[in-house]
């Protein structure tokens, strides 16, 4: 089993949520973030008084699924969230060790 | 026979049983505590501990007290009993506790018991407030009952007449304390039912000042002694059979003594005390709404009741004459009241007018006002909503500082309601989720209490914009009605109508009105565009910065969009929100102060235009989706482009689309009209964007000696570049059709790599004798602007024109890896006015000093060249 987990644009979610829910995806969580990277933050000046922005807010989505599935997610992610620009954001891939559904017990593939 | 606790526990499993299937519902709490006292009474009778102490002439009572003593009993809420001895603590004492109390803890009931003597009691009560409040509700069970009655009557005599005012203070105190820990009930989603601001405790405060300051023995003496009226008294009792009701439900659902009322149990409640969906209103928030309001109705009344009855005579409002505010009202210690109740008959404009004077004095009713109030609603009629002194009196509500309260007030007796009835359709609307904090009608107060907030606070460029308008009038009237469409979808579009109609009905000035119907439709639209639409494209806040219009709108819009969100809860107004508000504000600001993209005349052209190309289009045209032409274009081009134009380039981007997907990516459309009038030649050029594209254009015009005078070029949203040049006519007049024939093979072959326009520019430009040595005359200049666009950085170059010199331009630009994504290319008399929109290849401007300075010398070294 792997997460995978995105940092991505906030408009692009939709885009990026349908995109795996046709995958087969069973659930995904989604995290409102800020942070920086090659893209910078920004100023604004009005009135003489300076509204710096330093981090840019960005939207964290995290999924953990089979590892016959992540080649496929992967590809999806970076189709749906691509604008071409900068600051179109990172898709990690993690090793997950064990997944236990709380209400159940299940484990493995069968509590993803 | 059976024993005392099998009894007790068989009836209560059938009370109970009868609970949960509803042929016992709001008597639950008399029978349940039937059963109990019928315990008390029955063991006490076949105790032997207690026949021993009888024997021995031990003077004892069993007294209720707390919420058992008030016959209260929720199913499970803590049994409070007192064993009270006359003088002194019988040794047997600790047996008759064994003996009767135990079982109830078997039974798995939370029983409190306490062991005292009436002195005991005494000194105790007077020392803790605590004691003081569950002994006043004390109720004989069965024993003694003169010790019983020595208590109350000790309590009646020493106590209450020396502590009245301190524990008067005391309760005040509680408030705090209940509004800090569990907050105003009677909005929160998930209201604390007891303690909360609006729960139970607020009828207790007053059952527990009444008893301190009037007396009062049962509830019933509310209305007997005339604190309250018989209405509101009414109205009292049906508001606490209510809550009540979903106290035991929610004891039931939770097995367990809980008072918060969670999202988890308020579905199956709804159910349970008999709602129904219905008129696309769900169950749980029509019962949420009820609960609410009668959570309100509690809180008010305890409000007022505290205001009128005790605050005067405890001395913590500071006392002040009597004294005339208007015909008909009177200002009195600090509130407001009529003169009579027969004033408002003959002058109904009153109802309107003591609400005026009471937020310019910064007084609020008094009970005694409100109740004429709410009893004089009938008055609200038609004729009064639209009479000319009862608007001015609402909108010089609305321009004071304490709009907020006097709008709580008006909320509170319904008159706001009567006032705008269409407010009181949505006012109690609750929606089951998460993200609203509070029901429609609270959460526009909450609005208006927000953008009054401004006037006195700290979020510095909220202040800033806020200070800058003269009349914020119609900005508080948007806060305040913005919801008003709020039943089902798309409530910003029907709530305009509905905006419309009370604006129509204040005789609004024409102005103001459009812009709050603005306001009304749009509230949501910076949040919606912020987190749904790429900032980053310029086309998307020039849509934005279309339909807002001007900087005032934008700016009352921004203050909405803050004020809405922060009323409607914590999750709705986050930094992550803020920031992307802010960016969207920022950006669409600049583009309408730019006075180019998005002025009305603007917006104007760019409608003709679609208009016209849909019409030409027309049985080409997507019926489902009339936009979709123009979704790839970008804002200049629609602006600057005839709609025939349009129309020949889409027909030509659909020949290159069908070679494109033939994997001709070198392909490109090429076309050259005369202007016979004005003498030139207009050159559309459409290609594959990539960088350096224009530049090779321009190369190859130079080499066919054609000199560019000047240029729009575009990037569409699909990649395409499209050029629009006008040229000076070839040199060969006559053959100009072979020099057009050759431009083009020239720029097939430098896509495919077989030219190299770098050798053959060069090689022109070497000094032939014939060429005029003339130096220019103006030292060429380069400026680079980073402050006009948050989208590009604008490259102004100004230089004497010559051959090729737009190709030296563009070449550098190229070597810079600058990506041109518009320009535009001018000439006046021999001077080039040229300013080109760049970026970045990563798309961001460049903003780094050493690349700005070296943007500067490498063009200003490469035009001084020869």
């Amino acid at each position: 089993m792997k997460k995978v987990e995105a940092i991505i644009k906030p408009f692009k979610l939709d885009d990026v949520k349908d995109g795996l829910s046709s995958l087969g995806v069973k659930g995904l969580t989604v995290t409102e973030v800020k942070g920086f990277g090659r893209q910078r933050g920004h100023k604004e000046v009005y009135r003489g008084a300076e509204y710096q922005v330093d981090f840019l807010p960005k939207i964290k989505i995290e999924v953990v699924m089979e590892d016959d599935l992540v080649p496929e997610a992967v590809k999806v992610i970076q189709e749906k969230a691509r604008t071409g620009q900068i600051g179109d954001g990172k898709i990690f891939v993690i090793p997950v060790e064990e997944v236990i559904r709380i209400r159940t017990g299940e484990t493995g593939n069968e509590a993803i | 026979m059976r024993s005392a606790p099998e009894e007790l526990k068989e009836s209560r499993e059938h009370l109970v049983s009868q609970f949960s299937n509803g042929t016992v519902s709001a008597n639950f709490r008399t029978s349940y505590t039937e059963i109990i006292d019928h315990y008390f009474r029955r063991s006490l009778q076949e105790s032997e501990a207690g026949q021993r102490l009888f024997a021995d002439k031990e003077r004892f009572a069993f007294v209720a007290v707390g919420g058992y003593g008030r016959e209260e009993l929720c199913l499970h809420s803590d049994i409070d009993i007192m064993v009270l001895f006359d003088a002194k603590i019988s040794a047997k004492a600790k047996e008759l506790v064994d003996e009767i109390f135990f079982p109830l803890w078997d039974l798995g009931l939370d029983l409190g018991y306490a062991v005292r003597r009436i002195k005991d009691c005494m000194v105790l009560s007077r020392d803790d407030f605590g004691v003081l409040t569950s002994v006043m509700n004390a109720r004989f069970l069965c024993g003694d009952s003169p010790a019983y009655l020595a208590l109350m009557a000790g309590l009646q005599k020493k106590i209450i007449p020396e502590k009245a005012t301190a524990f008067a203070v005391w309760l005040d105190d509680r408030d705090k304390i209940r509004m800090d820990a569990f907050g105003d009930a009677s909005y929160l989603l998930e209201p604390q039912l007891k303690e909360g601001i609006g729960g139970l405790r607020d009828y207790h405060h007053m059952l527990w000042l009444a008893a301190a300051f009037f007396g009062l023995r049962e509830p019933k003496d509310l209305e007997y002694q005339g604190k309250l009226s018989s209405g509101e008294y009414q109205e009292l009792r049906g508001h606490l059979k209510f809550i009540w009701l979903v106290r035991n439900h929610l004891h039931y659902l939770s097995g367990r003594r809980n008072d918060r009322l969670s999202f988890e149990y308020q579905e199956e409640i709804a159910r349970r005390v008999g709602f129904k969906d219905k008129d696309g209103f769900l169950a749980v928030e029509q019962f949420m709404g009820r609960l609410h309001a009668s959570m309100g109705s509690l809180k008010s009344l305890h409000r007022a009741f505290v205001r009128s009855h005790i605050s005067a005579r405890s001395g913590t409002e500071s006392r002040s004459q009597r004294s005339d505010v208007a015909s008909g009202i009177i200002m009195y210690q600090g509130e407001m009241f009529f003169d009579s109740s027969t004033v408002i008959l003959s002058d109904h404009c009153l109802l309107m007018d003591i609400f005026d004077h009471g937020s310019r004095l910064d007084c609020t009713l008094s009970l005694e006002a409100k109740r004429l109030v709410r009893e004089f609603l009938f008055l609200v009629d038609d004729a009064f909503r639209k009479s000319d002194q009862v608007i001015q009196g609402f909108l010089n509500i609305m321009n004071r500082t304490n709009t907020f309260e006097t709008l709580e007030q008006m909320y509170e007796t319904g008159f706001l309601d009567a006032f705008i009835p269409e407010f009181g359709k949505v006012k109690d609307l609750v929606q089951f989720d998460a993200y609203h904090t509070f029901p429609v009608g609270r959460h526009c107060l909450e609005t208006v209490r927000f953008l009054k907030s401004l006037e006195r606070k700290q979020e510095e460029l909220l202040l800033d914009i806020f200070s800058e308008f003269q009349n914020s009038e119609p900005l508080f009237l948007a806060g305040l009605l913005h919801d008003i469409g709020k039943v089902g979808k798309s409530h910003a579009h029907r709530g305009v109508e509905i905006t419309r109609n009370i604006l129509a009905r204040f005789d609004y000035d024409k102005d103001a009105t459009e812009d709050i119907l603005f306001l009304v439709e749009h509230h949501l639209f910076l949040v919606e565009t912020s987190t749904r639409r790429d900032l980053n494209d310029e086309k998307v806040i020039v849509q934005c910065a279309r339909t807002i219009g001007d900087v005032k709108r934008l700016k009352m819009l921004y203050l909405i969009t803050w004020a809405d969100s922060k009323a409607t809860g914590p999750r709705a107004w986050t930094g992550w929100i803020a920031n992307l508000v802010q960016e969207l504000f920022f950006k669409v600001l600049h583009i309408i102060e730019m006075k180019e993209l998005a002025t009305p005349q603007a917006s104007e052209s760019v409608e003709h235009t679609k208009c016209v190309v849909r019409s030409l289009l027309a049985d080409k045209m997507n019926r489902l989706d009339p936009e979709e032409p123009f979704e790839i274009m970008s804002p200049r081009y629609l602006l600057n482009t005839a709609p025939q134009d349009v129309v020949r380039h889409l027909t030509m981007i659909q020949q290159h689309r069908e070679h494109a997907n033939n994997r001709e990516e070198a392909f490109f459309c090429f076309e050259a009209k005369e202007d016979f009038v004005e003498d030139y030649w207009e050159v559309t050029f459409l290609a594959k964007d990539r960088p350096g594209v224009f530049c090779d254009l321009a190369g190859v015009l130079a080499l066919r000696n054609i000199n560019i005078l000047s240029a729009h070029i575009y990037t569409w949203r699909d990649g395409t570049a499209v050029d629009i040049l006008k040229v000076t006519s070839p040199l060969d007049r006559i053959h100009s059709v072979e020099v057009w024939d050759r431009v083009k093979r020239d720029i097939c072959s430098i896509f495919k790599g077989r030219l190299s326009l770098r050798h053959r520019l060069g090689k022109k430009a070497e000094p032939s004798l014939l060429s005029n040595p003339k130096k220019p005359s103006h030292p060429p200049q380069v400026n680079v602007d980073n402050e006009s666009s948050d989208f590009f950085t604008l490259i102004e170059v100004f230089a004497d024109d010559r051959m090729g010199l737009l190709y030296l331009i563009t070449r550098t630009l190229f070597d810079l890896k600058l990506d041109i994504r518009i320009a535009k290319i001018s000439t006046k008399a021999d001077q080039i006015v040229d300013i080109f929109y760049v970026r970045d290849l990563e798309g961001q401007k460049v903003t780094d000093k050493e690349h700005v300075n070296e943007i500067k010398r490498a063009l200003l070294y490469e035009m001084s060249e020869g």
